[in-house]
């Protein structure tokens, strides 16, 4: 199928946030209670639409133990977005997130979009972290936030369509050298070449859009 | 909300027909009460205790969740109602309310069901494996180890046959395969990668154009020596092979699988060729037709050159854990009865949250 636009996604967080279950529900529209460990890397894909052009989404779903990164470094070049993701009823990895977008921004491109998922909000009776302390987080660095559940679906396609709105303005807005595939982006063979007025150098906030 | 009932307490006990056992399983005590009145009285007692159990439910709510407000906002009206005595049906659910435990069984999902028989002896020979060697811990990828060992074996045999493993009693160790950053894993991972070059240079070179690399298939196959998504019977049966030769097959079964598919892997593109690499067919994983196509692809000699040359261009060779050569030794001295140090311990990483994921 053909595209105007590819776009590569890494799904980063600590073990057991649900990670794979937010991949899971975004390419298969459900929810598996007991999902498989992941040992190194997942694939995904699926196909969405921004702007009237139809995007492909290329994603990556990664080991979240400590041991696994040397593994998954490696995806975050060439990553157009990242989704870091952490469980609001888990306190721990809420607090490990500083150290997860230390190890993104050494590693990946500067101009990638993040966007902070608080997954298992349907949980809230068990909740540890408020909605007020992730945004609060996003905002101080930059991010995109939402929460999300990936067992009722709960903004899971708004988690991924969205990072996805942010990468398309920053093209339209001439951040990104298409032709570079390095940034996680290719021109597609339906799509439309290159950004409508170049490079000019002026860079967006990864927060710019979104819910 | 909240009517007085005053009175309550000041009810005489229910007379209750006589039985030899309460439901407590204690024989009771004869009361000497005046007959006569009992009926009506137990019938009074009987819906006043009706009227209780449901103002109770009311504040427990569904399964205790509306407990918690209404103690943040009457806590003078629960300390009375308790005073009063808990209805016994609900003393069960009230007590864990009070208590705070149903707060923890919240908050640590199947924590308790898990240890069951099997998971309980998984959970022991991991837990074992980190307290025995605390540079390596607890990784994820060990559990699918530790459960095929456990299928044939006890607990203490499968922690001894890990730290065999892992340790190296027989061929090379393969600690590095769980150590900070899995050393060994990213070695195979090029080792495999020059060998399928070599074996299958079209493949190979269709691999690059997609932008392949094994990280992207492979790393499974290494971190659980095929333990982990295979069909078992072949899982089995490279294992058996795996125990005697060594890490070879496992490179040698990962080649004759892709030489095996050859022909639709180097057809496919990106993304089919990803899933294509993790779901081979099932002829493929026939262990009777992939077993001799793997025992037929020579590899022992250039995996010892590429570990060579991996080591040149990583500057020396894979760090090692302190335990290895005091282990090493204590198997070649027939010493072995090595206990763990201290009894508590502590843990890179609790093996206990996420076995068998």
């Amino acid at each position: 199928m053909s595209y105007a636009y590819l776009f590569k996604y890494i799904i980063i967080g600590d073990t057991g946030v649900g990670k794979s279950c937010l991949l899971l529900q975004f390419t298969d529209k459900r929810f598996q209670p007991v999902h498989d460990l992941t040992i190194g890397v997942e694939f995904g894909a699926r196909m969405i639409t921004i702007d009237n052009k139809p995007i492909k989404l290329q994603i990556w779903d990664t080991a979240g133990q400590e041991s696994f990164r040397s593994i998954t470094r490696s995806y975050y070049r060439g990553a157009a977005g990242a989704l870091l993701v952490y469980d609001i009823t888990r306190r721990e990895t809420f607090n490990h997130l500083a150290n997860w977008l230390e190890d993104a921004r050494q590693h990946a491109n500067a101009n990638m979009t993040i966007m902070l998922i608080g997954n298992k909000c349907d949980l809230s009776h068990r909740r540890a972290v408020s909605t007020e302390e992730g945004e609060q987080f996003a905002k101080e660095h930059g991010l995109v936030f939402m929460e999300a559940s990936a067992k009722t679906a709960q903004n899971v396609e708004e988690a991924f369509i969205s990072t996805a709105a942010t990468i398309y303005k920053k093209i339209q807005d001439g951040v990104f050298d298409v032709s570079n595939e390095s940034y996680g982006i290719k021109v597609g063979y339906g799509g439309i070449p290159g950004p409508s007025g170049g490079r000019d150098g002026t860079s967006s906030q990864a927060g710019g859009c979104c819910s | 909300m909240e009517k007085k009932r005053a009175n309550d307490e000041f009810e005489p006990g229910p007379i209750l027909p006589s039985q030899s056992v309460d439901r407590f399983e204690f024989i009771k005590q004869e009361q000497n009460s005046s007959e006569g009145l009992s009926t009506s009285r137990s019938a009074n007692e009987h819906e006043r205790e009706e009227r209780r159990i449901r103002k109770w439910r009311k504040i427990i709510g569904v399964g205790g969740s509306d407990w918690k407000q209404y103690v943040r906002r009457k806590p003078h009206v629960v300390k009375k109602l308790i005073r009063k005595g808990i209805p016994d049906c609900l003393r069960g659910l009230v007590w864990q309310l009070i208590s705070g435990s149903r707060d923890l069984l919240l908050m640590n999902p199947g924590v308790y069901e898990r240890h069951g028989p099997g998971q309980r002896s998984l959970y022991n020979v991991l837990k074992a494996y980190s307290v025995y060697d605390r540079d390596v811990g607890y990784v994820q990828g060990m559990g699918f180890l530790a459960g095929l060992l456990l299928l044939y074996m006890s607990e203490e045999d499968a922690f001894w046959l890990l730290v065999a493993l892992l340790k190296g009693a027989v061929h090379a160790p393969m600690e590095g395969l769980y150590l900070a950053g899995l050393p060994l894993v990213q070695q195979y991972l090029f080792q495999f990668e020059q060998l399928v070059k070599e074996h299958s240079p079209k493949l190979g070179q269709h691999f690059s154009e997609e932008m392949i690399n094994p990280s992207m298939y492979a790393s499974q196959w290494f971190i659980t020596l095929f333990s982990y998504s295979f069909p078992f019977p072949l899982a089995l049966r490279i294992w058996d092979v795996f125990l005697f030769e060594g890490v070879k097959v496992v490179f040698k079964v990962g080649l004759a699988l892709l030489k095996f598919c050859h022909d639709d892997l180097i057809k496919l593109p990106f993304e089919k060729l990803i899933h294509a690499l993790r779901n081979f067919p099932e002829d493929a994983m026939n262990p009777d037709t992939l077993l001799p196509l793997a025992f037929s692809v020579k590899v022992s000699k250039r995996l010892e050159e590429l570990q060579q040359e991996y080591e040149k261009r990583n500057g020396g060779t894979l760090p090692k854990a302190g335990s290895t050569n005091r282990l090493l030794q204590a198997i070649k001295h027939k010493e072995l009865s090595i206990k763990p140090e201290r009894s508590n311990c502590v843990q890179k990483d609790d093996p206990s949250p996420r076995i068998l994921h």
